[in-house]
């Protein structure tokens, strides 16, 4: 039962934290900023519109946005929200996950190349190629909390005092994994360094500009399954980051959302502060979260022998 | 074993009686592709019921009355069978309306006879029993196939493929021969039985001698080379069957072999899994570059052996070191990734038929738009790029899941064999990512978009091509959201194995198939209570339809659109040290510029160093040894005489 309010919770408050990263940046640049709850107007304004489609498109272009927020809804199921055991749970869970998020990446890509548009053709190769990167990292990751936990599920490695046990086992390669999966989280939803949000020009974007002939009820489906996909990861990065509990339900819960506000903002920081990386130099960036996942593992195998 | 004869010669019979009938086309068609169809259905029906009650059944011919050749068939070859059988009447019915266009009668005819031989021979060779009986199958196996990949032989790049892949399963064969012959002189017996009892050092012989013969015949990195050659060469139905069964008998062969040498040493796990990892990874980044659809579908051919042989290795690794949950689950993974890689390949390269046959080309970039002129082919080659690079809920995935879960079992293990599955998970996550790359590639700029040339403007005809596609793209759904029986048959099979393990209990393991059915089924409720919603917000609203938002350009042409080259440029970019690429570009220079022109191509690097390191160095050797063929008479008398005196002394 809480686990389905939590759930219903996170599918509500999902556009809400995103307009917290929109918040820390209008301050850094020194505006006032849009309304918290720009997103939910936003929204509201899409929902209440019609659509055009381009007349090269088939049905494969209105799929586009169904899979995307359908798959986002998906791993929400299985994300262990505040500590709280996930609705779905079982042994590979994650797996599945990962490969939830390659299916809405598969319609997204095809989507986009459904409108015969040179530019979103170009967003769709990147597209392509750099979470190649994020799932190694990822599987790496997974490779990790398995010799930690020999466990193979999220609710393993991210419920109750569960994450505290990681830190507990793992100790400092730990903080490794923390940023290789803030990496993976910025990659993965199409923010800066990997890709700007806010550009204007088109031959710079990656997930904007797979979107672009988008419109109305679609554009939001779109949005909302970027929300809900980058509160997914904010969500694991938050538990790995403050792993404590206090046995007190209604702390545990302010707790958490206030460190789930934390990892927003500092994606929102880390937005003020760093450009877009040119191009060539993503997969790079991309290939350090790999690395230090590959590092932590390295070390904490010494230390458990 | 009658039902599998019988079926066998319904087969034959299908192959035969075209060659009476090429005065009439359409009824020599008809009667080619009905019998060999009704044939592999019962085929099929006899095999999948072999799997249910599993009993090993044996037949014994007399060969010439002198050499006794015998056929088993166990749960294991039963498992093959299936795959063989369903691939084989799916393609013999497309066959019906894919060679309508052949003004050469007696050469359809022909196609016939090669095709049922090739279905025949197949099948015996997943049931031969000694070694007699396998060579002489698989004999027949490399020729007739070599017949129908040289079917178009007037083009001289057909001849080329053709040769190439003669000399290539020539080669293997060589190799598979040195192999049964150090067993032979071991045991002095054609039976595969009792090779058990040979020494390691020889078992581990034969083994590296079968698995590079084995290999030449899968598509093993480096030693495909023929593949992505013969491929667009064939008919389309013939790639099908090749690649999605033929290229199999390899991965047999290891299996066979593997359960015969009853050797539990961790050695061949881990050489099978190294193997599995460079031809899975590398078949994948080669699909990224291929310009030509069949090229890209025959490397990924090569990348989903690799995935089988990674399951295999795992479940190997997973015996040896006494794991049985990870060793039924890598065995029973890698046999359930053939049969699914057979149901979707086959798919995909009938998919690349209709395009071929309708469009008269199977250029990438000459390609576009296809799915509006093509429902029923865009729609089914769709499922099958979905289910190649492991997406759930398609089959897939199931495989896929079920490696994962096994090697995750050897993290826990000791040195090398945590590397090893360590690397087999990376290697998985990148080969997954990478097939979705070169899949979302070929979907998209194949059947999306706009048309890049006119040819590509075609539609689809001819029902019994489309209706072998609803069928293979409806099992790679059917088996993505209810594995629990596939998976049973494929547990069925891994029980010949000699693991030691007895009856292999079906619990834990129906347990991860089921959860897989339950999150599809979930998966699919969320799906439809979003499209619901979805025509919530659209009803009473108004939809338009316009051209593609331009950014600001106005008289976009098809021609500007992404081509698949651009699409895999930035990754192989990436990868460039294993996948080199040769540009054929003069710059632009002067005031008046003349005009100028981009060229791209991969260079396949295992054909490159192969041509030097392994033809060069014989060309020479042989061209130093010309003297002795000089076309004297008397001499070459004299070396017969030579030979048989070195034979009587000294053998």
């Amino acid at each position: 039962m809480q686990s389905v309010v939590l759930l219903v919770s996170a599918l509500l408050l999902a556009p809400l934290y995103s307009a917290m990263i929109l918040k820390v940046k209008a301050f850094f640049g020194g505006k006032k900023g849009p309304p918290l709850l720009i997103n939910y107007y936003t929204l509201i304004k899409l929902f209440k519109k019609g659509s055009v489609y381009s007349t090269s498109t088939t049905l494969i272009f209105k799929l586009g946005p169904l899979v995307s927020l359908c798959t986002a809804v998906m791993i929400l199921l299985f994300l262990p929200i505040a500590g709280h055991p996930p609705l779905i749970s079982f042994n590979g869970d994650i797996i599945l996950v990962i490969y939830l998020m390659a299916l809405a990446r598969f319609f997204t890509i095809a989507a986009a190349l459904d409108t015969a548009s040179p530019f979103e053709g170009m967003g769709a190769a990147r597209e392509a190629f750099f979470p190649i990167i994020c799932e190694a990292a990822l599987f790496m990751m997974l490779i990790l909390f398995y010799i930690l936990t020999g466990e193979l599920n999220l609710a393993a490695y991210f419920a109750g005092a569960q994450p505290l046990g990681l830190w507990q086992s793992a100790g400092a390669p730990l903080l490794f994994v923390v940023l290789a999966l803030f990496i993976v989280m910025l990659t993965e939803n199409a923010r800066v360094p990997v890709d700007d949000p806010a550009t204007h020009l088109e031959l710079t974007m990656i997930h904007e500009v797979m979107v672009l002939d988008h419109s109305g009820p679609d554009f939001a489906f779109i949005e909302l399954g970027a929300f809900y996909k980058l509160f997914f990861y904010a969500t694991l990065v938050a538990r790995l980051l403050c792993p404590w509990t206090f046995d007190v339900p209604l702390l545990d819960l302010i707790f958490f959302f206030g460190v789930l506000c934390l990892v927003y903002m500092a994606i929102g920081v880390t937005e003020s502060v760093m450009a877009r990386y040119r191009m060539d130099k993503v997969p790079q960036f991309v290939l350090t979260s790999f690395a230090l996942v590959f590092f932590a593992t390295v070390i904490t195998l010494e230390f458990i022998k | 074993m009658q039902p599998f004869f019988l079926s066998l010669l319904i087969i034959s019979c299908g192959g035969i009686l075209p060659l009476f009938l090429w005065r009439r086309p359409l009824l020599m068609r008809g009667a080619g592709a009905t019998l060999i169809a009704a044939g592999s259905l019962l085929g099929l029906v006899d095999a999948a019921r072999q799997l249910y009650a599993p009993v090993a059944v044996t037949a014994t011919v007399d060969l010439l009355n002198t050499v006794p050749i015998t056929f088993t068939s166990d749960s294991l070859s039963a498992f093959f069978l299936v795959a063989i059988f369903a691939v084989s009447g799916l393609t013999a019915v497309y066959s019906f309306h894919y060679m309508d266009k052949s003004d050469h009668a007696v050469r359809t005819a022909v196609h016939y006879l090669f095709f049922s031989l090739l279905i025949a021979a197949m099948a015996l060779v997943v049931t031969a029993d000694d070694m007699i009986a396998f060579l002489l199958c698989w004999e027949i196996m490399s020729l007739s196939s070599f017949f129908l990949v040289v079917y178009s032989y007037e083009k001289e790049q057909n001849r080329r493929a053709a040769f190439l892949y003669a000399v290539f399963s020539q080669v293997g064969a060589m190799f598979i021969l040195a192999a049964f012959g150090v067993m032979y002189a071991c045991t002095e017996s054609f039976a595969f039985a009792g090779a058990s009892g040979m020494p390691a050092a020889i078992k581990l012989l034969v083994f590296i001698l079968a698995m590079v013969g084995f290999g030449s015949k899968a598509g093993l990195f480096p030693l495909h080379i023929w593949l992505p050659q013969a491929h667009p060469a064939a008919p389309s139905h013939i790639s099908a069957l090749m690649s999605g069964v033929m290229i199999k008998t390899g991965i047999y062969g290891i299996i066979r072999l593997y359960a015969i040498l009853e050797w539990h040493a961790p050695v061949l796990g881990q050489i099978v899994l190294a193997a599995g990892l460079v031809s899975g990874v590398m078949g994948v980044i080669y699909a990224l570059g291929q310009k030509d659809l069949k090229k890209v579908l025959a490397f990924s051919s090569v990348e989903n052996v690799g995935i089988i042989l990674i399951g295999m290795g795992v479940g190997m690794i997973g015996v040896s070191a006494g794991k049985p949950i990870m060793a039924v689950l890598g065995f029973a993974g890698g046999l359930l990734h053939v049969l699914n890689h057979a149901l979707f390949k086959s798919l995909l390269f009938m998919g690349a038929g209709m395009v071929l046959h309708r469009t008269g080309t199977g250029v990438i970039d000459h390609l576009g738009g296809l799915i509006k002129r093509m429902p029923i082919t865009g729609t089914t080659f769709l499922i099958g790029a979905l289910a190649i690079p492991g997406l759930p809920p398609f089959n897939g995935f199931v495989s896929e899941f079920l490696i994962y879960i096994g090697a995750f079992n050897g993290i826990a293990l000791g040195k090398t064999n945590f590397v090893l599955s360590l690397l087999a998970i990376v290697g998985m996550a990148l080969i997954g990512g990478l097939a979705l790359a070169a899949f979302t590639r070929v979907f998209g700029i194949v059947f999306q978009g706009e048309p890049r040339s006119p040819s590509a403007q075609a539609i689809e005809q001819g029902p019994t091509m489309l209706l072998p596609m609803i069928v293979a793209a409806a099992a790679c759904v059917v088996i993505g959201v209810f594995p629990t029986a596939f998976l049973t048959m494929a547990i069925q099979a891994v029980e010949p194995l000699q693991l030691g393990y007895g009856r292999i209990p079906l619990t834990p393991f129906i347990q991860i198939t089921a959860t897989i059915t339950r999150a599809a089924v979930v998966l699919f409720a969320v799906f439809l209570i979003l499209l619901a919603l979805r025509k919530l917000l659209y009803s009473g609203k108004t939809v338009t339809r316009s051209g593609t938002w331009g950014c600001g350009f106005t008289q976009p042409s098809a021609r500007m659109q992404y081509t698949g080259s651009s699409y895999a440029a930035s990754i192989l970019a990436f990868f460039k040290p294993l996948v080199p690429i040769e540009e054929d570009h003069p710059p632009v220079i002067g005031r008046f510029p003349v005009k100028t022109h981009y060229q791209s191509r991969t260079r396949d690097i295992a054909e490159h160093q192969m041509d030097r390191l392994i033809v060069k160095p014989v060309l020479f050797l042989f061209d130093k040894l010309r003297w002795l063929q000089h076309g004297d008479i008397h001499l070459y008398i004299g070396y017969i005489l030579l030979a048989i005196v070195v034979a009587l002394f000294f053998v």
